[in-house]
């Protein structure tokens, strides 16, 4: 499997149409991932994110071009198990990936599917359950938890499969504000731990946290690059069809009104620091 | 001006067979004023789709009183009178849709109501119009062949052509994009402005209901924290984190700018805020 | 998200004894005493409901949500009972008009209708103690030898294991859909049949709509957590037939063997 540092994620010339629509939901994408990185997609609604989630772990297989995953082809049969043990999804709606009757045993259930003896199954679960820190939650029925208690499940439910990279479809839109920073710590904590996370979100402020940013529009990648440098224009942003982050509102209303502050500001603390100077 | 709606002490339980009730709401009292949008915030769980739906008549309270237009709501023939006077859009709302027409679906409500011929096609018409939906062009269409934000808005219209006075919505934007989350909030702010109409939004995320809102309504754990206005929230009165919320980034950067001595007039606007900072620039320079 | 009052076919989480027997047992003795109900007659029939109370309060599973799960078929036993009761040829007992209730009837009507109770009553109390999954793991292993008549085993129990796991959101979303047609003027309270059933529709279609939807995001859930059906799966806590439940469940199917002789 060769080792971490040449893992990666590539979509080449990768074209999705779905059966019977009229047109390509994505219209040639060319990115690559790498491990120990978090990658934050953003996009209008339609605009591709969902499928390009689903590309890369091979619940899609590409109409046009190719996605492999650690040199492996997704349109290999052969390859699938492997490549969904590589890459690991989340998905939006909590309550339609809980499957089990305890919370153990839901994270169990990915391990279990590959076949692995009970002692190491357990391993893996008592593991995933800390890294996310839901061990007390073990004997709990996952359909009685919160919302955010779930997507947490969710997530170790993802990492018991000890994957190289997590891809979260939107796993934190329907989530409140508490649960949606636990959910995005533990992502940062997985990236700093070697993981490679692919997270698809329509919330700029997520994005922030990432080290890259893919913005797509109509099935192709618009723009590409360090938070700093993709979001700072707020009309760029929003004839991408996404919320400009305020900061970079009032920026670019404070240079009509002749006051230029300097790039790559983007959070309020440096914004009033700027005020202060 | 009298109240429009108002809640006293009420609360809600749901009922579980053969354990204790789940209590949901305890003790909330509040008035809805005519044509203010009202925002009812909270965490998960914290039992604001509860009180959408007991601000609908759709869930009647187990323990309380409740008003609509100064009159108390007894009885089921005023409840049947007062729910006609609430329209109520629940979370995902295009999970409703059923007809195989646009029109048809918009159509379902007022023809419950015992509409038909002209009046029926007029309110389907207006309600349309209300929610963004150019009737020419989706009328004949299949409500489910629409686009998530399209389908959102004709869910909107089906519930505006009721032709409610007080328009209650449940996390009206969740699983928008900001174009459609933008569309939808001009929808509403329009239909408060010329039916007279109030909204109250029920969310999660205080930013949704922003711009729109004139005041707060804090939920957490069934019970009332606090009713507050925008500039209440900015000052910090209440401690949001410890509700599962937070100050929307407008809200916090306005909050930023008080404490370093900026008067801020409307903490949602960017052109009053960066004017704020561009004077406190210049006299700073000046000195 | 909030507790529903119709419980069939819904587990219930508790820790009985029947909770943590093997399902493959549960399975085997449910499925042996659902087939022998047919052949009770008269005592059979009362002697097996002595026997299911007993191991049911024995192993306190709590009776009411059982019940509960009757109501869901409730028309069905009454249609059983009036047409074996005024249909069946006999004795007459009784006569108004065109109508007569025989000794036959009567008896037939008793019997019909507790076989149907008591069917749904095995039914739940193997739904109400045993998680769709380890349903699903446990059919996936009583069936394995069909394999061979090439019938696509692991599928029969993933489809059976999905449809339980979304009893509980079909509950929820038929209520969410017909709050959300009333809060439309639909009328579900109104005396009026007619328009009760007319209203339906518009409860039907997003329900059916939403489901599908939710079924296949849970089974791209499943999928992409490398489910294929079951085959080669493992499992965090194998599933073991203690020797008493064995001798348990034997003992059971023999007196249900034995009941209908009575």
């Amino acid at each position: 499997m060769g080792d971490a540092d040449s893992f990666r994620m590539r979509m080449e010339g990768v074209r999705y149409r779905y059966p019977r629509a009229g047109s390509d939901a994505l219209s040639g994408i060319d990115l690559e991932f790498e491990q120990g990185r978090m990658y934050a997609v953003l996009g209008r609604n339609g605009s591709g994110k969902s499928t390009l989630a689903r590309c890369l772990n091979g619940l899609l297989v590409p109409t046009v071009g190719r996605v492999t995953v650690g040199g492996l082809d997704s349109a290999d049969g052969a390859s699938g198990l492997e490549i969904r043990r590589n890459v690991a999804m989340v998905f939006q709606n909590p309550d339609a990936q809980m499957i089990a009757s305890s919370v153990e045993e839901e994270v169990a259930f990915g391990p279990e599917n590959l076949g692995l003896e009970p002692a190491l199954i357990r391993g893996r679960v008592d593991r995933a359950m800390d890294l996310v820190g839901i061990r007390e939650l073990a004997r709990r029925q996952p359909r009685k938890l919160s919302q955010g208690q779930k997507q947490l499940v969710a997530v170790a439910g993802a990492l018991a499969m000890e994957p190289r990279f997590i891809v979260s479809d939107e796993s934190t839109s329907m989530l409140d504000h508490d649960a949606r920073e636990r959910v995005l710590e533990l992502f940062g904590r997985l990236r700093d731990d070697g993981l490679g996370i692919v997270h698809v979100t329509h919330f700029l402020e997520e994005a922030l946290l990432a080290d890259t940013v893919v913005i797509l529009e109509d099935g192709v990648v618009a723009d590409e690059g360090a938070p700093a440098d993709v979001l700072s224009s707020p009309d760029e942003v929003r004839g991408l069809g996404l919320r400009p982050l305020e900061v970079t509102v009032v920026i670019r209303e404070l240079a009509t009104l002749g006051h230029r502050v300097p790039a790559g500001v983007l959070d309020i603390e440096e914004l009033l620091s700027w005020l202060n100077a | 001006m009298a109240e429009r709606l108002t809640l006293e002490e009420v609360s809600y339980s749901y009922p579980l067979p053969g354990r204790e009730d789940l209590p949901a709401l305890d003790g909330i009292s509040l008035a809805v004023e005519p044509g203010e949008v009202l925002c009812v915030a909270g965490a998960n769980g914290s039992g604001k789709s509860t009180l959408a739906q007991v601000c609908a008549g759709l869930l009647a309270p187990t323990a309380g009183s409740m008003g609509y237009g100064g009159e108390k709501i007894e009885g089921r023939r005023r409840l049947l009178s007062f729910r006609r006077k609430v329209g109520l859009l629940f979370q995902n709302a295009e999970d409703q849709l059923f007809a195989d027409t646009v029109f048809e679906d918009v159509a379902f409500g007022p023809r419950n109501h015992g509409l038909k011929g002209e009046e029926l096609e007029t309110r389907v018409a207006s309600a349309a119009g209300h929610a963004g939906i150019d009737l020419d062009e989706l009328g004949g269409r299949s409500p489910f062949s629409l686009s998530e934000g399209e389908k959102r808005r004709v869910a909107l219209a089906g519930v505006l052509a009721l032709d409610p006075e007080v328009l209650v919505l449940d996390e009206p934007f969740i699983g928008l994009d900001f174009d459609n989350g933008e569309r939808l909030k001009g929808v509403l702010g329009a239909y408060r402005e010329e039916r007279g109409a109030s909204v109250v939004i029920v969310t999660h995320e205080l930013a949704d209901a922003w711009s729109l809102a004139d005041r707060f309504v804090l939920l957490d754990g069934g019970r009332c924290a606090a009713v507050e206005e925008k500039s209440e929230l900015v000052r910090g009165d209440i401690e949001l984190a410890g509700l599962g919320m937070r100050l929307p980034q407008w809200g916090a950067l306005a909050r930023g700018l008080i404490r370093c001595g900026v008067a801020v007039a409307d903490p949602s606007d960017p052109v009053v805020l960066a004017r704020a900072m561009a004077e406190r620039r210049r006299a700073s320079d000046g000195r | 998200m909030v507790g529903s009052d119709i419980t069939i076919g819904q587990y219930l989480s508790a820790e009985t004894a029947l909770h943590s027997a093997d399902p493959r047992l549960k399975i085997a003795a449910t499925v042996s005493a659902m087939i022998l109900v047919f052949t009770y007659e008269g005592w059979g029939l009362v002697a097996f409901t002595g026997m299911m109370l007993v191991i049911l309060l024995a192993v306190r599973l709590p009776l009411m949500p059982l019940l509960k799960s009757l109501r869901a078929v409730w028309v069905i036993v009454v249609l059983t009972f009036l047409l074996q009761l005024f249909l069946t040829p006999g004795e007459v007992l009784w006569q108004w008009g065109f109508l007569s209730v025989t000794d036959t009837g009567l008896m037939n009507g008793v019997v019909f209708s507790a076989r149907i109770i008591l069917l749904v009553v095995l039914l739940g109390a193997l739904t109400m103690t045993t998680p769709p999954l380890k349903l699903a793991d446990g059919m996936q292993s009583l069936l394995r030898p069909l394999k061979y008549l090439a019938v696509p085993v692991s599928r029969v129990a993933t489809v059976v294991s999905i449809t339980l796991m979304f009893i509980p959101n079909v509950l929820e979303q038929s209520r969410k859909v017909i709050r959300s047609q009333m809060a439309r003027g639909a009328d579900f309270e109104s005396a009026n049949l007619l328009r009760r059933v007319k209203d339906t529709v518009p409860v039907l279609v997003p329900l059916f709509v939403k489901v599908f939807h939710d079924s296949d995001e849970l089974a791209v859930a499943m999928y992409a957590r490398s489910y294929a059906g079951g085959e080669g799966r493992t499992r965090l806590y194998p599933m073991k037939a203690g020797s008493m439940e064995v001798l348990f469940t034997i003992a059971f199917v023999v007196a249900c063997i034995a009941l209908s002789f009575l």
